[in-house]
């Protein structure tokens, strides 16, 4: 009897042993997610297609970021397109256009305008961390989904926190892949949702590599993603985030 | 021959029927000149403030109302600009493109509509064009020009000559750039237009903003709101053949349409109030004369007159001064709006008050048919309705009682 209680007690502790240890709390979910996204820094080639009832663009972009806070976004084709340029450092945002030959400071107010005519806002570009400081996450439900499971994190704002948004739904992967992401506006109705469509291998790390943001109240318009070449982790010269390399780029 | 006793019976008291008569009339004038004022007033505010900027009433894609996309866009602008200037009461269409941008000078910035507008025909409905604190309208033969509101001017720090980076999304989503010189700035007065609206060229704003010949609005004036208004059937007609709706002034302008309605509703309480009372003195005058005449009416009923003729000649009674008494009021109530019409009113209130409520400092009450005889006859009305009791009384009586009453 004994023996047989033993085994009964070690294959339960071998089963529920991993359920348990991965399942973090929300907090450490979410920063996990964005750290594997982002990390300490990147360096990433990305295509944004904008999809509209009556046209489709394509635009092509090579992104920076450093940190939590610095992101440059440099768009490299088609040539209608190429050469503008966007700047976030801290909380302020700059936008370079080469017909121009101009930077301008983005007006708070414009910071809920769409991104290069996408699907994204300027405040997309530059409050995606808000969702780690501004909010208060929990963990709300964990399913089974193709081998991995897969937990949805409410996040809520902090009382007087500047967002925009009435709570945002998070679903990231037991590998912290960042698989969905619903918005929800002050009156708790989802506004728009990013999905990711296909997950792959970048710089040895599972990631998003192409995700679609689908607005919600426009149901035949998306703006689709892909990132098809990455690199975490690397060092990058301090004069990539400043506003004399945004207008004159070296390298 | 009930009318011609009743008429009789009228001036056997002359003095408390002129004093009948007197409150009538000064009921029925008031309530003439007080409506027209009102209408007169309204009118003005609502004219005022839509020939700022939104015109008497606008053509829009369907769906622009709701949601105000440059992509939403009418594809042949003149086709429709014509048709609608072909249209009794319209006198203007102008075409409108309104995008959305950031406006730059050195380091400051701020969002901004950037208005690309037809400087012949919006100076026409727009009152922007004289209304320039600086420098001077947009002209046809313009062409990197731009105006724009003094509060905007000054929270960019530009003057009249300097030059603006402007920057937004085009239709097709991509990157609308350009330069423009500032032609001159406008002071409108109502402070959300001046510090958000520039206005360049239509053709330039239709190239910057990819909009390939097209327009997003069609703003239209005419010779009166009142005759735009009469227009917008005919407006709605070409509307929709060409998948375009009209929008008019109250959807434009709710929060206006809807101060006024509830102005117009609390000053019918008033009216209403001011109807009841006199019309309970009148009916009051003219119960007291009944029951002096009770033992008069027993006699005529000994005669051999029905009790139903006694009542409906005081009733006539009734009806020959209301009728009398508020056609002296309209006429000396209109005679007086009229004069005040050609007059004006000037107002003892500071004008810059006034002007934050799209409101002349000299003001002209309208006379119309409504205004002249929704006071009168509801005034008309209510003692002819009341006067059924004293009728009722009267009708009750039996010559044996009526005779002995004291």
């Amino acid at each position: 009897m004994v023996p047989r209680r033993l085994l009964v007690t070690i294959l339960a502790a071998m089963t529920a042993a991993p359920a348990l240890a991965a399942t973090p709390n929300a907090d450490v979910i979410l920063r996990q997610a964005f750290a594997n996204y982002r990390s300490s820094s990147s360096q990433s080639t990305v295509a944004m297609t904008v999809h509209r009832p009556d046209w489709e663009r394509r635009l092509q972009m090579k992104g920076w970021t450093r940190g939590d806070n610095d992101a440059l976004v440099r768009f490299i084709a088609p040539a209608k397109d190429a050469g503008n340029a966007t700047l976030k450092v801290g909380g302020d945002t700059w936008v370079y256009n080469p017909k121009l030959n101009q930077v301008i400071k983005l007006p708070g107010s414009m910071m809920s305008q769409s991104w290069m005519g996408s699907d994204f806002s300027y405040n997309d570009l530059s409050k995606s961390e808000d969702i780690i400081t501004d909010y208060t996450h929990r963990l709300v439900a964990t399913a089974q989904v193709s081998g991995h499971a897969v937990w949805t994190v409410e996040a809520t704002p902090k009382p007087g926190a500047p967002v925009v948004w009435g709570k945002v739904a998070l679903e990231v992967r037991d590998d912290y892949v960042l698989m969905g992401e619903t918005f929800f506006d002050q009156d708790m109705k989802p506004a728009r949702r990013m999905t990711a469509d296909r997950v792959g291998i970048l710089a040895g790390r599972p990631y998003p590599v192409s995700m679609t943001m689908h607005p919600l109240d426009q149901p035949s318009q998306w703006t689709r993603i892909e990132t098809s070449d990455a690199k975490f982790d690397v060092a990058l010269p301090a004069y990539l985030f400043t506003l004399s390399n945004l207008q004159n780029p070296r390298s | 021959m009930l009318v011609a006793l009743a008429w009789r019976n009228l001036w056997r008291r002359p003095q408390r029927t002129i004093l009948s008569l007197i409150s009538i009339a000064i009921v029925s004038g008031l309530l003439v000149f007080v409506l027209s004022f009102q209408d007169g007033v309204y009118s003005t505010m609502k004219e005022t403030t839509l020939r700022i900027f939104d015109g008497y009433a606008q053509l829009q894609p369907t769906g622009y109302a709701d949601d105000p996309r440059l992509e939403l866009a009418i594809g042949h602008p003149d086709e429709l600009v014509r048709a609608a200037e072909g249209v009794d009461g319209v006198t203007t269409a102008a075409a409108r493109v309104n995008g959305f941008a950031i406006l730059a000078n050195g380091s400051r910035s701020y969002a901004a509509a950037v208005v690309g507008v037809d400087p012949a025909s919006e100076a026409k409905i727009s009152t922007i064009a004289s209304r320039m604190s600086g420098g001077r309208y947009l002209r046809a033969d313009d062409t990197n020009k731009a105006i724009l509101g003094d509060i905007l001017a000054k929270n960019l720090g530009v003057k009249v000559g300097g030059k603006l980076t402007m920057l937004g999304s085009a239709r097709d989503g991509s990157v609308a750039a350009d330069v423009l010189t500032v032609a001159g700035v406008y002071h409108s007065g109502i402070p959300d237009l001046d510090r958000s609206i520039l206005e360049m060229p239509l053709a330039r704003a239709q190239d910057t903003f990819g909009m390939e010949g097209a327009a997003n609005t069609i703003v239209l004036g005419g010779p009166s709101l009142a005759a735009v208004n009469r227009a917008l059937p005919a407006l709605d007609a070409i509307g929709r053949r060409s998948g375009v709706a009209v929008r008019d002034w109250q959807a434009m302008e709710p929060a206006l349409r809807d101060a006024i309605d509830l102005k117009y509703a609390t000053s019918m309480l008033f009216y209403a109030s001011l109807v009841v009372v006199v019309a309970f003195i009148i009916l009051n005058t003219l119960l007291m004369s009944v029951l002096e005449r009770t033992r008069e009416f027993g006699m005529l009923l000994a005669l051999g007159m029905r009790s139903g003729q006694i009542g409906a000649m005081v009733w006539i009674e009734l009806l020959g001064l209301a009728l009398l008494g508020s056609a002296i009021g309209v006429a000396i109530g209109a005679a007086v709006t009229l004069w005040l019409q050609n007059q004006g009113i000037v107002m003892p209130i500071d004008p810059k008050l006034l002007a934050q409520f799209g409101v002349p400092s000299r003001l002209y009450p309208a006379l119309t048919a409504f205004s002249a005889l929704a006071g009168p006859a509801a005034l008309l009305l209510t003692i002819v309705v009341g006067g059924l009791v004293p009728y009722l009384r009267v009708a009750r009586l039996t010559p044996a009682i009526a005779m002995r009453a004291s």
